[in-house]
């Protein structure tokens, strides 16, 4: 495929949509195509390699690329700004670069980027409805809308009564879609965990004083004259190698507590419907607690999206939606067309964390969208 | 004159070695006409061959252009350098030599760690605990990140390491390392472990077509007397001849005797003289005599084979069906 014949000429349609974004009063920036690399790489794996167009200086180490994606430049700008930290919103339209199979690697990008907004769950809705015009922009008015909301997931797990090791792998395997089925048969079937020949010594060490196992570890982790080998320290491994005799010994998760988590993944519908279910899990689980601040800013959301003229009918809410996208924290939403080929037409949500893993102090709340224009393009709408 | 067939082979080393005597075997010897610092050759005998000699790595990207047509190189290059590897190459034959496994190995301290699922979690509490990812030192990088991204590790960047990848988890340059090793000696010496289930891929030098080369008649029909060679030269090395003569001899005898031994009958079965031509694996020639023997045999001569031609050549087939 010759991946210079692209759709990112100018697109008339494109310009009147960001237009309007300005006018809403998000400030137009066109943060530089080349960018360093080390973000990307670092915020979304290595595996992103295999897309980004790479580069180097002659003679210097710092690699860059052409950028892939607009929201993290200009997440990046708005940093080292003195807007930094202060409510602030952005739009943006331009080519990104991404080598695809199938498509041209260079294509248009749409978006919005709005930060250090207090009002959480109006701020999520404005985000969605924004989403809808760019998609009734283009003359699709049935676009397909698909929410979820990764916060609930997390607090449901916080609130667990579980090893902190399987806690951090329940999150990780829900953030990257995969395994989940399989680590909730681990949990409950206890199947071993592969180490048979510390078996004995982990059984000895399960349940004897934590401090006293920790220390028996570590000395003779230093007697064998080992400091920190490869960036770990000695700590750092007694305490992991600890906490597999903890898994060890309780390898089997309560039924009920498999229960709870296949229910509250199975929850999906509209979101007054999903409210309702997951409300009465929380009662029935006793965790009212735990998953009540969670539901209450969902709710608020739901009244947000009411009120921004979306009939909730439409939404198509599922607890999990969401899997598989690495950074997003709280609501996520995707606009697709299922008549043609379902994928993403707009994609957006809400990525509190963002800001502090690209560098910042202080945690900065962060929501927002990218429009897909080359997909938006083949509709016929008016403007 | 129309163009020869191209066929490369590794410049220096052990490889090279190997692989002359590889094909010397095979009754395909490799020349240099204009002496021996030449890096073009022959195959004395054989015209419509050039024999190209360029370093591992530089064949396998000449295999994937398509400027070569056939080559010796390691499955690690070709796993690592072509991207889509399958639809631009072919690989005919492994060669028996070369073997190295390409391995993920951490530090012997970890004692925590003894599966990729531990990586898995040990990189993402590092992130945590040390707020920057934890390091592989390799210069397998493509096979690294696919590895990695089947075994779901995603908190990982990879260091580039072009020689003495071993030292980096002691020189604190990276947290682990992915090599090739052969025996794990050099992992052991730098106190390092190979992960339980962390072999990437079992590699050894290998017989490799392009798919993208020009492929003449000519080519094509050159292509299949060196595959002929091999493959009658493979076959040889795998059997011993076993003859024998005796009036016993009969249908049922060498149906037990295939079923027993994995002999094969070249020639099939006895003649009417009772002269029987087994082709035997190696190990199985002492049992297979004696077994003659109790059954009435009482000479049974055995002998190396040199080639073994056939009508198939699956090795010839393997190309056709890639081109």
């Amino acid at each position: 495929m010759d991946v210079t014949t692209g759709t990112a000429a100018t697109d008339a349609r494109a310009e009147a949509l960001v237009s309007s974004y300005e006018r809403a009063g998000y400030a137009r920036v066109s943060p530089p195509i080349l960018q360093p690399a080390e973000p990307f790489l670092d915020l979304s794996g290595e595996d992103i390699r295999k897309r980004m167009f790479m580069t180097a200086a002659p003679g210097g180490d710092e690699e860059f690329c052409l950028r892939p994606d607009l929201t993290i430049p200009v997440s990046r700008d708005y940093l080292a700004s003195p807007e930094a930290g202060k409510p602030a919103g952005f739009c943006y339209l331009g080519p990104v670069f991404r080598h695809r199979r199938d498509a041209p690697a260079e294509f248009l990008q749409a978006g919005i980027e709005s930060f250090g907004r207090p009002d959480q769950a109006a701020a999520d809705a404005e985000m969605l409805a924004l989403g809808l015009e760019a998609a009734a922009h283009y003359g699709l008015r049935e676009a397909e809308i698909q929410i979820g909301d990764v916060a609930l997931f997390a607090s449901l797990i916080a609130a667990l009564d579980l090893p902190a090791a399987w806690k951090r792998r329940l999150v990780k395997d829900f953030n990257r879609k995969a395994n989940l089925a399989q680590d909730l048969e681990r949990l409950t079937l206890g199947g071993s965990n592969g180490r048979p020949e510390y078996q004995g010594v982990l059984a000895a060490l399960a349940g004897s004083d934590p401090k006293g196992a920790h220390a028996l570890v570590t000395d003779l982790l230093s007697i064998a004259g080992i400091n920190a080998v490869g960036g770990r320290s000695v700590a750092e491994i007694a305490e992991r190698f600890l906490e597999q005799s903890a898994l060890g010994a309780s390898t089997r998760l309560p039924k009920e507590v498999r229960g709870l988590i296949e229910r509250f993944l199975a929850v999906k519908g509209d979101p007054d419907e999903a409210s309702v279910e997951l409300r009465a899990l929380a009662a029935d689980a006793n965790m009212n607690g735990a998953l009540n601040q969670a539901l209450d800013l969902f709710e608020s959301r739901a009244g947000f999206l009411a009120a921004q003229g979306i009939d909730l009918k439409r939404v198509k809410f599922s607890t999990a939606f969401g899997r598989g996208f690495d950074y997003y924290t709280g609501f996520v939403f995707e606009l697709t067309d299922p008549a043609r080929t379902g994928d993403p037409l707009v994609a957006g949500g809400r990525y509190d964390g963002l800001l502090t893993r690209l560098g910042s102090a202080e945690p900065i709340a962060a929501v927002g969208f990218s429009v897909w224009i080359e997909r938006l393009s083949v509709y016929g709408g008016a403007q | 004159m129309s163009a020869p067939l191209v066929l490369a082979v590794p410049a220096k080393g052990r490889l090279q070695e190997n692989a002359e005597a590889f094909f010397g075997r095979s009754g395909l010897q490799l020349v240099k006409p204009r002496g021996a610092r030449d890096y073009r050759g022959a195959v004395a005998g054989l015209d419509g061959i050039e024999v190209a000699y360029l370093s591992a790595s530089e064949i396998t990207t000449q295999l994937a252009q398509g400027a070569v047509h056939m080559g010796v190189t390691g499955e690690d290059l070709i796993r690592e350098q072509i991207p889509d590897a399958d639809a631009r190459v072919v690989l005919i034959e492994g060669l028996g030599f070369g073997f190295a496994n390409v391995v993920v190995a951490v530090p012997q301290a970890w004692i925590d760690v003894r599966t990729m699922a531990d990586i898995d979690d040990v990189a993402t509490a590092f992130r945590h605990r040390h707020d920057r990812k934890m390091r592989v030192a390799t210069k397998y990088i493509n096979l690294t990140r696919d590895f990695f991204a089947r075994q779901g590790v995603v908190d990982y960047r990879i260091v580039e390491s072009s020689g003495a990848t071993e030292g980096a988890p002691a020189a604190g340059t990276a947290e682990m390392i992915v090599d090739i090793t052969t025996t794990g000696t050099t992992l052991s010496a730098n106190a390092l472990k190979i992960i339980d289930d962390g072999i990437i891929l079992r590699s050894q030098a290998n017989l490799v077509a392009s798919r993208t080369a020009p492929w003449t008649a000519e080519q094509r029909e050159t292509a299949r007397v060196i595959l002929d060679r091999i493959t009658a030269q493979q076959r040889a090395r795998s059997f011993r001849e076993v003859r024998a003569r005796f009036p016993a001899c009969d249908a049922r005898l060498v149906a037990a005797a295939r079923e027993r031994f994995s002999v094969e009958t070249p020639f099939g079965g006895p003649t009417s003289s009772g002269m029987l031509t087994l082709h035997c694996p190696p190990a199985q020639v002492y049992a297979l005599t004696s077994f003659l023997r109790d059954n009435g045999a009482e000479a049974v001569a055995v002998a190396d084979l040199d080639y073994v031609f056939s009508k198939e050549n699956p090795l010839f087939a393997k190309l056709q069906a890639a081109l």
